[in-house]
């Protein structure tokens, strides 16, 4: 009888912990991205996550996603700009066969892009998922119209490298393999797409909504420039004239101006010319990027991808005027042949001294921002808007953007401009900017343009390698429901 | 005699041998025995299972004869196009100049090394790109002969839809240009119905909305006359004018169609020439139409005295 007491005191605390939560506990593993966010601050931190997928991670783990810091093995690297250090068409290796237009559905680039552009889809429908938290309308708009932009900029990106893809417009759980693997006509990505944009220009509007603007972050001219360059890339009448009105709304807001001087658009972080750029932050592991030192020789791990084919510096010293010493240089310690390097992105501005690879800094930890739009970009555009396909304009609206920028470089602007102008121009503009393989996608010249550049360089092209494979991985995975792209099997 | 034995054995043998190599050689000499002809073994053979599929897309190039044609078969390893004017390629990607407009059959054969063929056909219309002329806007009541007809805003707020005063003191030249003989109708504006200076809710505008082709050029022409000092006296501030403009799209709205204005026209013409009445100064004022060709004429006057406009017009420039 003597634990009486003590049976009794237990029974007690027994039934009076029964009454709390005791025996329904939330199990703190089951904190999901469904009940995780109950306020508008808790997702807003998931919409700079979904940024940080676009920023990626700066290490050379291939499994870890690497974003817009890998973007140019799968954009620049499979243009006429750039390749790595010693083109070679026998070069299999993963960076080998995208200069060499011979891809395998195996590279470990293409996948990476791939599942990093999605994951940025995932994390943007998570933050559309979660709105509901969000109380205030102009703060859920803004988000909404953020979380549009991202998904928007992701999808057509993949669009235009993979072709048709599958169509992911929520989060879906793993069981939904139908959705996962089942792909969709591009038009109607691309409908997806302009319904994003067309909801982040209006969500995005500072005089609606009262909030301030960040360059690294949506905006309503972002969305408006972005949204000018789906229906230059649709092409039909109808969207010309959209992406015209776009284009003169960020032109007609004053809200952004070139700089004086071509070098200030790179080492100048945020100028007056950016109107969307992902931001980074030198010497910090998590915040900062690699490809910067990729670009030179022996300072990144793979010294020396992305250099500059003799191809694009003719086209740079033909036409780039004061653009040439900022566009790229040589390599200083190429022993031999004479190669190129890029010399937009210099690790935080240091061009590495006479042998090209020292630092007073860390470059491998680089803080250059990566410039997805600038104001050069949207008086282009607006120049090709206006020619609307045709092979020629002299409407003197188009010839006062081009001219802008070709006042900038220091040359003369012709009364009328050709498409061939305006390719070559955008070329010499935005060399190693990531823009040219679509631009001559865009302008329906890659075929020609390629194709004759392939067999200057000993590669083999043919009109299928526009589009890359759907990772070999995903088409495993899906156990036979995906299928490949022609020319891949 | 084991020997002896030995040597008949193979004698016997090797005779047999001959008989049964000159059979078979004789069998091999018939092409008819299906069995011994060379084929791949049946057992354990695979029928093919991934024949070719043959397909292809074609892209007209900036020479509308010209096109290439991007291959997107499957499973094949050998091509033969046939563009259906006679020529043909082997190349996997194919290009084409056809000789002139007209309707080709384009077919590619897709072979693999099983010898299993697959044909796609596709036709191509060959056509020449036809620029489409400049649209010649129809300037509603351009001569004035019909009052304020077409002129009017649909509503202004804080200001009047009447767009002038009519005037029988307009342009001795008709609206085609051919000399009337004597004054035609023609629109009129006052100190009372100024802009500028003499901003107020009776300041008049003539106003019509057109429609022209996007991103092209064009003439806006009207003809104005201006009191001299001598028919009446008074100079407004900057002088007696007539301004006629071309706005950056379409307004219900006169207060609208002021705020454009005053943000900028595609173009404006300020016409000083004080001749005298019915002594008419004709104005061309060349202008790039905007993104979607919807715009409008506004007319309006700043003066002192008597002003008047007649004939206007809006035509391509080329």
């Amino acid at each position: 009888m003597k634990y009486i007491k003590y049976i009794t005191v237990i029974l007690t605390v027994g039934v009076f912990a029964s009454c709390s939560d005791f025996l329904s506990p939330a199990p703190s593993s089951s904190i999901t991205s469904g009940n995780y966010y109950t306020t508008a601050e808790e997702l807003e931190t998931g919409l700079i996550g979904a940024y940080a997928a676009v920023k990626g991670i700066n290490d050379y783990d291939k499994d870890n996603n690497h974003g817009v810091q890998y973007e140019f093995y799968v954009t620049e690297m499979r243009s006429d700009n750039t390749s790595t250090k010693s083109p070679d068409s026998e070069d299999a290796s993963d960076a080998g066969q995208l200069e060499s237009f011979s891809v395998l559905p195996t590279n470990s680039f293409v996948l990476n892009y791939y599942s990093s552009y999605f994951q940025i889809i995932y994390r943007a429908n998570v933050i559309l998922e979660n709105l509901g938290v969000v109380t205030d309308t102009n703060k859920a708009a803004a988000l909404e119209g953020e979380a549009k932009f991202l998904r928007a900029y992701a999808y057509f990106n993949l669009v235009r490298l993979f072709g048709d893809l599958p169509l992911i417009n929520r989060v879906i759980s793993p069981a939904e393999t139908d959705i996962q693997y089942t792909r969709v006509s591009s038009s109607v990505i691309y409908d997806l797409i302009v319904a994003d944009l067309d909801n982040a220009v209006s969500g995005l509007d500072p005089d609606i909504t009262g909030f301030a603007t960040y360059k690294t972050r949506a905006s309503k001219a972002a969305a408006q420039a972005l949204l000018a360059k789906v229906h230059l890339t649709i092409g039909t009448p109808d969207s010309y004239t959209k992406a015209q009105l776009l284009c003169e709304s960020i032109i007609n807001s004053q809200k952004f101006s070139l700089k004086d001087d071509f070098h200030d658009v790179f080492y100048t972080e945020l100028n007056s010319e950016i109107i969307f750029a992902i931001g980074y932050e030198n010497g910090i592991q998590n915040n900062s990027q690699l490809f910067s030192s990729e670009w030179m020789n022996a300072v990144g791990r793979t010294s020396g991808v992305n250099y500059a084919t003799s191809d694009v510096i003719a086209a740079i010293d033909a036409n780039g005027g004061q653009r040439v010493a900022d566009s790229y240089r040589e390599d200083p310690i190429s022993t031999g042949t004479i190669r190129y390097q890029v010399a937009k992105y210099f690790p935080n501005g240091e061009n590495g001294g006479i042998d090209g690879k020292t630092f007073t800094g860390l470059p491998r930890l680089a803080g250059n921002d990566w410039i997805i739009l600038r104001y050069a970009d949207v008086l282009l555009m607006h120049t090709e808007a206006i020619m609307a396909g045709a092979s020629e304009t002299s409407a003197s609206t188009a010839v006062a953007s081009f001219k802008l920028v070709r006042d900038r470089a220091g040359l003369n602007t012709p009364n009328s401009i050709k498409k061939t102008d305006l390719l070559l121009e955008r070329r010499v503009e935005f060399a190693f900017e990531n823009q040219r393989f679509f631009d001559l996608v865009r302008f329906g010249e890659a075929e020609s343009v390629l194709r004759a550049f392939s067999l200057a360089n000993d590669f083999t092209f043919d009109s299928t390698d526009l589009l890359l494979p759907i990772p070999q991985n995903e088409i495993n995975l899906s156990k036979g429901a995906m299928n490949q792209n022609p020319g891949y099997n | 005699m084991k020997n002896n034995n030995i040597i008949k054995r193979i004698a016997k043998f090797s005779s047999s041998a001959v008989a049964l190599m000159a059979c078979f050689l004789l069998a091999s000499c018939d092409p008819t025995i299906d069995s011994l002809k060379f084929d791949l073994p049946e057992a354990n053979s695979k029928e093919d299972l991934n024949p070719p599929i043959a397909n292809f897309a074609a892209t007209e190039t900036a020479d509308y004869l010209t096109y290439t044609f991007s291959n997107t078969s499957s499973s094949a390893t050998d091509y033969t196009w046939n563009y259906g004017d006679g020529s043909s390629s082997v190349g996997k990607d194919g290009s084409n100049t056809f000789p002139a407009e007209g309707t080709y059959t384009v077919s590619l054969t897709a072979i693999d090394k099983l010898g299993k063929t697959s044909t796609f056909t596709s036709d191509i219309v060959v056509v020449k790109p036809i620029i489409p002329p400049s649209i010649i806007p129809d300037i509603l009541n351009g001569d004035f002969s019909d009052g304020q007809d077409n002129w009017k805003f649909s509503s202004f707020s804080g200001g009047t839809t009447s767009p002038y005063n009519t005037s029988g003191d307009g342009s001795w030249l008709n609206y085609d240009g051919s000399d009337n003989g004597s004054k035609t109708a023609g629109a009129k504006w006052t100190q009372s119905t100024s802009a500028g200076v003499y901003t107020s809710s009776k300041t008049r505008y003539a106003y019509q909305a057109i429609l022209i082709t996007p991103n092209t050029p064009y003439i806006l022409e009207y003809e104005y006359a201006i009191k001299t000092e001598a028919e009446q006296d008074g100079v407004a501030a900057g002088g007696n004018r007539i301004i006629g403009e071309i706005l950056n799209g379409q307004f219900s709205d006169g207060a609208d169609a002021i705020a454009s204005s005053t943000a900028g026209p595609l173009a404006q013409d300020v016409g000083l020439k004080t001749l005298g009445k019915t002594t008419f100064t004709k104005v061309t004022k060349l202008f790039t139409s905007n993104a979607t060709g919807a715009v409008s004429i506004l007319i309006y006057g700043v003066t002192d005295v008597d002003a008047y406009v007649d004939n206007v017009k809006v035509y391509p420039a080329n």
